[in-house]
């Protein structure tokens, strides 16, 4: 079977080379011919891939410990669940994974695009199978998941506990979704320039992928942050790690590129901006992997192969040169007849949110290298950590967040000041009330309690101004129908789902704004070392501290249990139950945190460390608001599910707009 | 249409200039400087007071725990040439030990300890293991090399069932 796997990836990277090279040949030269036989090789060579990647899970859930990757990531002890998730548990067997979601991903595409528009698809194929390549000849050439140890130990040496963790199952699939999916709306942008048709024809086809691709990023963003909420057991869910930041990144340049495009569909502006945006998307999630790989940048991820880094560092800058001299060279194409009217309008509010996104997005860049051009520039290590990011991303934050109540409201082209007053008298009234009513309840002063009111005020402000976008489509509809309200509601919704889908996603942000602000002003932690029968005050909430029991839970694991009563008001509140759990082999414990959450606040309590008298040191964190961020996930995953359900007519609208525009303007590129 | 454009690239410059003055601003008020102990003794300008990270391995025996306050913990650190004394307040990590390779971040005080404000112990040994399993087949390996204090400590406590 491991010989089956490692054959059938070579065979993937030949047809793959050979499918890319007639897919360019046949574009170029309209052999048709050639473009049939082409077109056969998106399914060998997923195929391959999958043949590969099954092979590799067998060695798995069979305990094939002759594979190096398989004994290095798996031992016979192992819940099957976990089997499966360590496929991608490593450096190997997550680029195979990588690859496998690469493949699927471009059958996809192939089917979805057959026979359609074929001066553009051969060639966006083409650039799907290139960067296929370059992933196959790493797994064959310098990171094979089917290396072979010469005798084969009796048990492998396990998955570290840290993974143990449903989050192992969720977490990284849902990260390499969006990741991977970005690749396809950059191949069809690289296709456009090659073939110069340079409308927006690009961004309609792959608009449903740039959507899924941000939605599974966004999601694996939020799914990181849990994790480490409830995994790594310091109270936090955001530590602004270098790998953390290789996720975010392209996530917030996708945001850019999601709105900038709206832009180009309507008024058939920024055509270069939106080029170079994708291209910066597709790129940063090169750039992820290669700090996550190189081992260049200190950071809990590691991991541990350190020259593989260095071909995704050239693999990036082989594509952004390629590109950028793509995209200057079809600079003539890419000239737009219309400009931007007036600041106060839409266009330029967009224009804003592209500014400040790609502001945070390059923030963020720069404190994650900067330890490295520090050293080459002076010679002198200089680290930032978390207060740099805090205090530069918060403020334009802050500027996003309004940005995100004025944008979907403001006209088109050039607001008057009447439309201003109808638009955002109530917003700002609502904006002027939160701040008179929380100024008596809230602490201000430090600077972060300060941007906290700040952030408050404006949540107030883009809530209300989303929600009067609801209630003028619900009256509207309930004035020329006889529609119940929710019935109109829902009617709106499900006629304008894109826009009404973005309003939604936009409350879920609020949500998470206003959950990171509450959790990051007006939190609390204290840290205790206890004798059973102590009690300690933290908040309003008595803590007593009464026993230590070590529970021997399987061969392999044994589990070390705090037992807490927390008191509230005089009556009994919550019993807490810590844990650290010891896994034989593995020299590093795990903590399990016990959390009690409400919308109000987290009551956080960490088992920090314990000694033979059974005295033990408790860590117990309030973090206010934090349910708000997950509630607002859940919110966001809600309205991108709306946005994108497929919608008749959307379609009939924007095809008979397409033809209308195309009878006008004769695009160069259409001939 | 060129007055209109002028404005825009203003405006856009205003708010890129605004973004480099945070990000420079912020660079020079929180970075930290990353030193090894020896380079960071070998360096001829004191660096007390500023802000410091420092890496090094924790001195055998070294470890010393107040006996009326368990949290707060006096070490040090060393590495080829030098070695420093560390005062640290606050839980340390699992994988603190002698021997072990960790990352402080603090200041350093006129006496010559460095009081630090947070304790890092370098990556999980997941890493570190693998590279020692590139050394030697890993078919040897022994395991209860793997085993340490932290499980000892463990064992060493009564057993209940659940």
């Amino acid at each position: 079977m491991n010989d089956i796997g490692e054959f059938t990836l070579l065979v993937a990277l030949a047809t793959a080379i050979y499918g890319c090279v007639a897919y360019v040949m046949a574009a170029r030269g309209n052999r048709i011919d050639l473009y049939l036989s082409a077109d056969k090789t998106p399914l060998i060579v997923w195929g391959c891939v999958m043949i590969s990647s099954i092979c590799l899970w067998r060695a798995f859930l069979a305990n094939d410990f002759s594979l190096q990757y398989v004994w290095a990531y798996s031992n016979i002890e192992l819940d099957t669940f976990y089997k499966i998730a360590s496929f991608w548990g490593g450096q190997k067997g997550s680029l195979l994974f990588w690859t496998l979601l690469l493949t699927t991903y471009t059958v996809v595409v192939h089917f979805q695009n057959r026979k359609k528009n074929l001066r553009v698809v051969p060639y966006a194929m083409a650039v799907l199978l290139v960067i296929i390549i370059f992933f196959l000849f790493l797994i064959n050439f310098s990171t094979n998941p089917f290396e072979r140890i010469p005798l084969p130990p009796e048990d492998g040496r396990g998955l570290n506990p840290l993974l143990q963790n449903y989050w192992m199952v969720i977490h990284p699939p849902t990260l390499y979704l969006g990741y991977v999916g970005f690749t396809v709306p950059f191949a069809f942008a690289v296709a456009a320039l090659i073939s110069k048709n340079l409308d927006d024809g690009w961004i309609r086809v792959t608009r449903k992928w740039t959507l899924i691709s941000w939605f599974f990023l966004c999601m694996g963003n939020l799914f990181g942050a849990s994790w480490a909420y409830v995994e790594l057991g310091w109270g936090g869910y955001w530590a602004w790690d270098p790998v953390e930041n290789a996720a975010f990144m392209p996530l917030l340049v996708a945001t850019a590129f999601l709105h900038s495009v709206m832009i180009q569909e309507k008024k058939d502006m920024m055509k270069v901006w939106n080029m170079s945006l994708i291209l910066l998307t597709f790129v940063m999630t090169i750039f992820g992997t290669f700090i996550t790989r190189s081992g260049l940048i200190q950071s809990v991820h590691t991991f541990d192969e350190a020259t593989l880094g260095y071909y995704f560092l050239a693999f990036l800058f082989v594509i952004l040169f390629a590109c950028m001299a793509l995209i200057i060279v079809r600079l003539p194409l890419l000239k737009s007849e219309n400009q931007l009217d007036s600041f106060l309008s839409r266009e330029s509010s967009f224009l804003f949110n592209n500014l400040l996104l790609l502001g945070i997005a390059f923030a963020t860049f720069w404190g994650t290298i900067f330890p490295i051009i520090s050293e080459a520039v002076r010679g002198i290590k200089i680290t930032v950590g978390p207060p740099f990011y805090n205090q530069v991303n918060v403020p334009i934050g802050l500027a996003l967040l309004a940005l995100i109540g004025i944008g979907p409201v403001i006209a088109w082209r050039r607001a008057t000041l009447s439309n201003l007053k109808k638009n955002f008298f109530r917003p700002l009234a609502a904006a002027f009330i939160t701040a008179i009513a929380l100024l008596p309840v809230i602490p201000l002063g430090s600077r972060v309690e300060n941007y906290t009111y700040i952030a408050f005020i404006l949540c107030a402000f883009v809530m209300t101004c989303i929600l009067l976008e609801f209630y003028k489509g619900t009256t509207s509809r309930m004035g020329s129908h006889e529609e119940s309200m929710l019935g109109a509601l829902t009617t709106v919704t499900w006629r304008n789902k894109r826009r009404y889908g973005g309003y939604i996603v936009h409350i879920g942000v609020v949500l998470i704004f206003a959950g990171i602000a509450g959790s990051q002003a007006y939190g609390t932690h204290i840290e205790k070392h206890l004798k059973p029968g102590e009690t300690f005050k933290i908040r309003g909430y008595d803590i007593t501290y009464e026993k230590l029991v070590a529970v021997e839970a399987t061969s392999v694991k044994t589990r070390v249990i705090a037992q807490l009563q927390v008191e509230r008001n005089g009556s009994h509140y919550w019993t807490a139950r810590p844990e650290k759990e010891f896994y034989k082999g593995q020299n590093q414990p795990v903590s399990e945190v016990d959390v009690l959450s409400t919308w109000k606040e987290d009551l956080y309590m960490i088992l920090a460390d314990f000694r033979e008298d059974e005295s033990a040191t408790i860590k117990v964190y309030v973090n206010p608001m934090v349910s708000w961020m997950w509630t607002g996930g859940w919110i966001i995953a809600f309205g991108t599910m709306i946005s994108m359900w497929p919608d008749r007519l959307e379609q009939r609208r924007r095809l008979e707009r397409f033809r209308r525009e195309e009878s006008l303007f004769p695009s160069p590129a259409q001939e | 249409m060129k007055h209109k454009k002028v404005r825009f690239l203003v405006g856009s410059l205003l708010i890129v200039g605004a973004i480099g003055y945070l990000i420079t601003m912020g660079i020079s008020n929180t970075s930290q400087y990353f030193f090894t102990v020896d380079e960071l003794l070998s360096q001829k300008v004191s660096y007390a007071g500023s802000g410091l990270k420092v890496k090094g391995n924790v001195v055998n025996g070294s470890i010393q725990r107040d006996p009326n306050d368990y949290l707060n913990v006096m070490f040090s650190i060393e590495e080829k040439e030098s070695s420093l004394k560390v005062a640290y307040q606050g839980v340390t990590p699992d994988m603190f030990a002698d021997g072990r390779e960790v990352v402080v971040e603090g200041t350093l005080g006129e006496d010559g300890v460095f009081h630090a404000s947070t304790l890092l112990t370098s990556c999980p040994s997941k890493y570190e293991a693998e590279k020692e399993a590139g050394k030697m087949h890993p078919g040897t390996l022994n395991t209860d090399k793997y085993k340490e204090p932290g499980l000892n400590k463990a064992d060493a406590l009564p057993k209940t069932t659940i």
